[in-house]
């Protein structure tokens, strides 16, 4: 055997040594984009991360990135919107016919309990937050979580004067964190009282641990007018006229001389919150999403135009309000300009509401708590240019909150529920006006009870 | 205990290497026995080795060998022959012309293997099978060619994603697609797409390249590729010089494509019709639901509201009125596409050195606007024998694709959702004289949608991608009958996606002034194999071949993307231009396997096979207690034609039974399309910000639990040969198990999860394969039939009584084939109303279904509507050649499934969803009371019928042409004159005609933007395969 030969032979040896020595640690290979659960909470900071982490999850398009006001309104809004859309998904609310697999009332929920259990791990983590932070972002966590299931329980549950709320079916509550999938994860609806008792809860405890001021965030007047539209939604007018007096009276915030310039539209830019908003989802080019104005807004302005104004809807306004001036002619379709920044905030509550919610209180009471009804629906009309009434009826006031809440919050869908209008000819208590439980969650989960009428 | 094994190893080699050798040189000359000319590139071999050289011009060869060795002479179509040297100096050898093709060595895992003694299963392809097709990537060209090979392409765009399923999809939530092997190592063969629809990482192989395809089916053939094999896998080798003269052969090929098929809508005077009667049967449903005062008011309002938009899209004239307007847009989204392809390989060497180098262009553009493809490729293959016990080599390609995308199937600006565009909308708007939708003008709501033809000119979309795959290896003859393998192997992908979106397109993008991406992908994915090769005869009965090894990869996935938008002016395209940068990523992912294999083959008096292998494969994508797999198989086979009291027969040449089983594996986890490498970890990610303040959410579920999904296979084989091997073939029958299956499984969505990856589920695949190939007629007219069938039966047993599914109709369900359509029956239309039925298929008390219809879709039960997978799959080529003509042609056929048209609901709506141009069917709608009909009545926007329900199903059979090819050789005489060896003129032809029944442009199809394991068979505006014609030149020198 030629020396050349032993070479190779020694040579493949070396060989061998190193790649049997290339072993099981070159199995521990770690993820670059993401980080383990175990490394995600350990500091103050991660769980103020958390925290604006769920700001992004409640600011999807599903949610209050803006589909969570624009569905209802789709359900309840025929005799103000016409929908010439081709997501059928949407045509199906439109049509009050939503089948069981709706994947917009599918991804809603799915989403919506996304962010519900990263707000429970921020909660579940409280304690590790620097002390003089911990109110600051229990409360935000709270206000948020109670934002959520308020819109959930009035999505997928019957209406809260529709029968027996203590045992008409609302959604799941879920208050802690998921770690594992188990036998607790199969969890079964809870009423409609419980579910507004949670709402109260986290509600009210963040309004106590928020401060006036929060920047763009959460603050304990976004949780007192919040608490003031459950309050509403409840038949709870004392409760509702005292919150919004809290935040009316605060002079935080203001109306906005005129009507448009609360729905600025500088170009396709964010714009910080105007005076009159106490909370709004944040969009910009980066983060959020504006599908108000993918729906509404004509593709001139970034939007699909699937949904039309009717020309008698707009012929509700007075002669002279201002407010009609956010409505324009699209070659020959009639828009409204609210949401024509694709990167404008959703509003999620604006003062207006609360001066409307007092005055609809007040003049169901009887009473005049923070200012006369009469006082405050002209604070509204007056900025839309109208002449000040001399008198004032529930019934002028419900007509003044359906013009100046238009397409914005989901007020057709829930105001008529409330005050037990029908839609159409669908009686307000009617099955159909209330989302299906997914048929994913039905499949994945045997304890979830279908609504009535799926 | 490592340090121990290499140690021991070494001490194993010196002892091996003290065998001492003694040698002598023999000459001689090879000739044909029939008629005595010499034979030039004939492998002589010293039997039992790797020893061995090839025969010159003259048929001549020298090699040097042990005294008493036996020299194996081999030649392709002619009959082996061996014969002892028995220390003489000069042995001459005649060989005879075979039939008898069957005992050919075919590549398996991890080296060769004599294909008369494989016990496993697999398709066997070559050069010639392949070679010019005018496709773009290697699956396309041998469609239809391999039994139980099911491959479709997603639809007509090129260099897109292709579906390949070897016996059936196996599995639901991980990847289906076999492991692609090229020259011994695993390739990148994952989509690296950056929209929904996917792209096609093989498409970067110039397939002219490649020597041969072998595709391994059952668990005796795969398991050597252990958690990789679930999905078969394909072993594709790469052409090598051969020693003489050398060689250079020169191809060029230009033709044409157009559509296969065209479908048609409705005309101008059809369209206006029914929109108005839309108007009408809203009018009526509006009115009943209270939203007006009287039917007239609601009548008003929908006569001028749709009479508004046929003005609009009109041009805004009245031109609608007088059908003076009547645009086929369906026709627009199509263009004659012309291509080229140039191919130049130069091969050769010597009793040292052996070459294949080769070049390629191919110039591909699409049917459909705006869509073409480049390659440019090149390789070199050196094989070079260093001395007696020494081999090193390399294979080395490297290319560069060019591909000019359009958008997926689900986007406004696909060309082929130009035919929602309504008829009475002029190509040139008068208005502007420029093109519908441009500025100046109503461009954001007119026409109906975006114009996909304003992305031909204002928008580019191309993914340009530069690959090296290359290796290297050396062999080491250790001994006769022991030799070492180790090959190191890199392929490198570099991909660059570039976009612009020009400002005329903002009603498709949202974006005005302009938008651009531009995004870089690389992918590092490095090899090595090393193995041990053991092969010898005992006794003269007892033949022994074991292999024995290990392997590990390493892939590494790198990527970037940014995103711009408002630019200067469509002049400026580099986002460096852009006002706004909007978005900004980078990513990386990485995996790796450590693998240890072996295998044994013993064959026993060369009829009583056995086989057995087991791999050991740990993976990185699990947790530490799951990592490892072990996957073992084995199986047997019997010559029966080998036994004496067979010799008799002689109608049944040849005849092999054999059997196995084995155990392979699948750990390529997919989500969202994308391979998931992290798949057991609960992770967080960083990717929440909010108002530009940093933020985390949670992405994933953990499940430390997670392993290997697994397959257990059995396979019963025969394959046999008449008449002298005339006609030979093989029948498989098969049926595949698999456990444990990876899937996302829906976990309740309160959790903040809306699934979980489990090991959950089981599912099978069985089914028969048959393949026959026939020489009809041998001589000057020669004729040869290749034909194989295939039928796979696939069904999942338990994923625990879950639905699952995401799109229309296609959901997984126990006891049904993946994906089955499963939703709403139609039932047609109420013949009082106009209303559309669905059969309510409620059970009664009683026990049965009650057939009676509803028109309140939620009423009716969901029932299974048909399967989306083709149960039955074939081909059947014919070759003639008769003095210098050859033609060759293959048909391909599936059967048994349905197609959704995904689309209906938008096309096929009876005017119901909107104004979108509808399909010519649609003009049948319901109109007055007593009409009979399956078209309901047009309500607009009130969608009546047009909720996803078996009303938009299909049967999906086809035959089809697939390949035809034609070809005449120049006479050689004629030719020599120039130096030529060859010359060939020829005609290509790809999909020339198709029989079906399926109504949309084309059966093979499956939706790209939502294409898995289960979306399956959904037609949504995809376009259909091209009609190639190609017309070209091979010369050889």
């Amino acid at each position: 055997m030629k020396l050349l030969n032993r070479i190779y032979i020694a040579l493949l040896g070396v060989g061998l040594t190193a790649t049997l020595n290339a072993c099981d640690e070159k199995l521990d290979l770690s993820p670059a984009n993401t980080i383990e659960q175990s490394e995600a909470l350990l500091t103050s900071q991660d769980v103020k991360s958390a925290l604006i982490g769920a700001y992004n999850r409640l600011g999807v398009s599903d949610l209050y990135g803006g589909r969570i006001f624009l569905e209802p309104d789709l359900l309840a809004g025929q005799s103000a919107i016409a929908w010439g859309g081709t997501y059928t998904g949407l045509t199906q609310i439109y049509s009050q016919s939503i089948p069981t697999n709706n994947t917009f009332v599918s991804n809603l929920w799915i989403s919506a309990y996304e962010a519900i259990n990263l707000l429970n791990n921020v909660l579940g983590s409280i304690d590790k937050v620097d002390t003089e932070d911990r109110d600051r972002v229990e409360g935000e966590a709270k206000f948020l979580r109670g934002l959520i299931y308020f819109d959930l329980v009035r999505l997928y549950g019957k209406a809260w004067n529709d029968g027996d709320p203590a045992t008409n079916l609302g959604v799941p509550l879920v208050l802690t964190p998921t770690s594992v999938i188990d036998e607790e994860s199969y969890v079964s609806r809870a009423t409609v009282v419980a579910v507004y008792q949670q709402v109260l809860a986290d509600l009210t405890d963040a309004k106590v641990k928020l401060p006036a001021s929060n920047s763009f965030y959460a603050n304990s007047y976004a949780a007192s007018a919040i608490l003031s539209r459950v309050y509403l939604q409840q038949g709870d007018y004392q409760n509702a006229a005292n919150e919004a007096t809290t935040v009316i009276n605060s002079e935080k915030y203001q109306l906005v001389d005129n009507f448009a310039d609360e729905f600025p539209y500088p170009g396709a830019v964010h714009v910080d919150n105007t005076l009159e908003d106490i909370f709004a989802f944040q969009v910009t080019p980066q983060q959020g999403s504006n599908s108000l104005n993918e729906f509404y807004a004509s593709s001139d302005n970034g939007g699909r135009g699937d949904i039309e104004i009717k020309s008698s809807f707009i012929a509700q306004y007075e002669e002279g309000d201002e407010r009609t001036s956010v409505y324009y002619d699209d070659a020959g379709s009639t828009r409204t300009s609210k949401f024509d920044n694709m990167y404008g905030n959703i509003k999620v509550i604006r003062l207006a509401e609360l001066y409307l919610t007092r005055a609809e209180s007040n003049l169901r009471l009887g009473t005049t708590i923070g200012d006369t009804p009469l006082n405050d629906i002209n604070k509204i009309r007056t900025r839309a240019n109208l002449s000040p009434a001399t008198t004032v009826t529930v019934q002028d006031v419900l007509k003044q909150r359906e013009l100046e809440l238009a397409f914005e919050v989901g007020s057709f869908f829930h105001d008529a529920k409330r005050t037990e209008q029908s839609i159409g000819t669908l009686p307000y208590s009617s099955p159909k006006l209330v989302f299906p439980i997914p048929q994913r969650e039905i499949y994945a989960n045997p304890n979830i009870q279908q609504n009535q009428g799926y | 205990m490592k340090k121990h094994l290499s140690m021991s190893l070494l001490l194993v080699f010196t002892l091996i290497n003290s065998v001492l050798a003694q040698t002598q040189t023999v000459t001689g000359k090879v000739t044909a026995a029939s008629d005595g000319s010499a034979l030039p590139g004939v492998t002589v071999l010293e039997k039992g080795s790797t020893n061995g050289t090839t025969t010159g011009l003259n048929g001549e060869y020298q090699l040097t060998v042990s005294p008493n060795s036996v020299l194996v002479f081999r030649f392709i179509g002619m009959s082996t022959l061996e014969i002892p040297v028995n220390n003489r100096s000069t042995v001459n050898a005649q060989l005879e012309t075979d039939q008898k093709v069957l005992d050919e060595v075919v590549v398996v895992g991890y080296g060769t293997q004599s294909k008369q003694t494989i016990t496993g299963s697999t398709a066997s392809l070559s050069s010639k099978d392949i070679a010019e097709t005018p496709v773009t990537s290697v699956e396309q060209a041998i469609q239809g060619k391999a039994a139980g090979v099911f491959i479709q392409s997603n639809n007509g765009k090129l260099g897109q994603g292709i579906q390949v399923r070897v016996r059936g999809t196996s599995s639901l939530s991980a990847s289906s697609q076999p492991l692609y092997v090229v020259d011994g190592i695993p390739i990148t063969s994952e989509n690296l797409s950056g929209t929904s629809a996917g792209t096609n990482p093989l498409a970067d192989i110039n397939f002219n390249d490649v020597e041969s395809i072998e595709v391994l089916k059952d668990a005796s053939a795969a398991a050597i590729y252990g958690a990789r094999a679930s999905n078969g896998v394909v072993i594709i080798t790469t052409k090598k010089g051969k020693s003489g003269a050398s060689r250079v052969n020169f191809t060029a090929q230009w033709g044409t494509s157009e559509p296969s098929r065209h479908r048609d809508f409705m005309n101008a005077e059809q369209y206006v019709q029914t929109m108005q009667r839309a108007g009408q049967g809203a009018a009526v449903q509006d009115f009943a639901a209270g939203y007006f005062e009287t039917l007239e008011e609601a009548q008003d309002y929908y006569t001028s509201y749709v009479n508004g938009r046929l003005t609009r899209y009109s041009a805004g004239n009245e031109d609608w009125l007088t059908g003076a307007v009547n645009t086929n847009w369906e026709r627009e989204a199509f263009q004659s596409a012309s291509q080229a392809q140039y191919d130049l390989n130069f091969s050769g060497g010597n009793d040292k050195t052996t070459y294949y180098i080769s070049g390629q262009y191919l110039d591909q553009t699409g049917i459909i606007v705006g869509n073409a493809f480049k390659r440019y490729s090149g390789r070199i293959n050196l094989d070079n024998k260093v001395n007696n016990i020494l081999n090193i080599g390399m294979n080395l390609s490297f290319a560069n694709t060019q591909n000019d995308r359009v958008a997926n199937d689900n986007a406004f600006s696909t060309p082929i959702q130009i035919v929602a565009l309504s008829p009475i909308t002029p190509i040139i708007d008068p208005r502007t004289g420029l093109l519908s939708g441009s500025l100046p003008g109503e461009a954001s709501t007119y026409p109906v949608y975006y114009n996909p033809l304003l992305s031909v000119d204002n928008a580019s979309y191309q993914t340009n991608v530069y690959r090296t795959i290359g290796n290297i290896y050396g062999q080491l003859k250790l001994s006769e009958s022991l030799s070492f393998r180790s090959e190191f192997g890199l392929d490198q992908l570099n991909q660059n996606e570039n976009s612009y979106y020009g400002q005329l397109t903002f009603r498709n993008t949202g974006t005005q002034n302009g938008f651009s991406e531009d995004g870089y992908t690389q992918v590092l994915n490095y090899n090595t194999n090393n193995y041990f090769s053991y092969k010898n005869i005992f006794n003269d009965d007892h033949s022994l071949d074991v292999t024995a090894g290990m392997s590990y990869q390493y892939s590494k996935t790198n990527s970037n993307l940014v995103q711009g938008q408002q630019f200067p002016s469509d002049a400026y395209r580099q986002i460096s231009s852009a006002a706004l940068i909007s978005e900004g990523s980078s990513r990386e992912t990485q995996y790796s396997f450590l693998s240890y294999f072996g295998r044994a083959n013993y064959i026993f008096k060369n009829k009583y096979l056995l086989t057995a292998s087991a791999r050991v494969d740990g993976s990185s994508r699990f947790g530490s207690e799951n990592r490892y797999g072990f996957f073992p198989a084995g199986s047997v086979g019997w010559i029966i034609s080998e036994e004496d009291f067979f010799q008799d027969i002689n109608v049944l040449t040849n005849l092999k039974v054999r059997a196995s089983y084995g155990l392979t594996g699948n750990a390529d986890i997919l989500t969202d399309g994308q391979i998931n490498n992290f798949a057991s970890l609960g992770l967080f990610s960083g990717d929440a910000g909010y108002n530009g303040v940093a933020g985390q959410r949670i992405t994933q579920i953990a499940n430390p639990d997670l392993k290997w999904e697994s397959t257990a296979q059995l396979d019963f084989g025969v394959d046999f040969g008449f008449l002298n091997d005339r006609l030979t073939g093989s029948f498989d029958y098969y049926r595949k198990n698999t456990r444990d299956l990876l899937l996302n499984v829906n976990v309740p969505a309160t959790s903040g999860f809306a699934t979980q990856l489990q090991n959950l589920g089981k599912l099978y695949n069985q089914g028969y394969e048959l393949t026959l190939n026939s020489e009809n007629f041998i001589g000057e007219f020669r004729w040869s039939t290749s034909f194989n069938a295939a039928y796979n039966k696939n069904r999942v047993t338990d994923i625990q009584g879950q639905v699952l599914g995401t799109n229309d109709l296609n959901r997984v369900i126990e006891g049904q084939p993946i994906g089955v359509f499963f939703g709403k029956e139609y039932a047609g239309v109420d013949p009082a109303n106009g209303d559309a039925l669905y059969y309510l298929n409620t059970e009664n008390s009683d026990g049965t279904i009650n057939r009676a219809t509803t028109s309140d879709y939620n009423e009716a039960e969901n029932v299974i509507l048909g399967n989306p997978t083709p149960t039955f799959t074939g081909g059947l080529t014919n070759n003639f050649a008769y003095k210098g003509f050859d033609l060759s042609f293959t048909f391909q056929a599936v059967a048994g499934n349905k197609i959704y048209n995904g689309g209906g609901q938008y096309m096929s709506a009876n005017g119901s969803n909107g104004f979108d141009n509808q399909t010519a069917d649609q003009i049948n709608y319901w109109n007055q009371p007593g009409d009979i009909t399956d078209v309901p009545e047009p309500r607009l926007w009130y969608g009546n019928g047009t909720a996803a329900s078996s009303r938009y199903l299909s049967d999906g059979d086809y035959v089809r042409l697939k390949t035809f090819s034609f070809g005449y050789n120049l006479p050689k005489n004629l030719i020599s004159k120039f130096k030529m060896q060859k010359a060939r003129l020829f005609m290509n032809a790809y999909n020339l005609f198709m029989v079906t029944g399926y109504k949309g442009w084309d059966p093979e199809v499956n939706a790209d933007y939502q294409a898995s394991n289960i979306n399956l068979g959904v037609d949504f505006y995809s376009a259909p395969q091209p009609r190639t014609i190609t017309f070209g030149v091979n010369v050889g020198f």
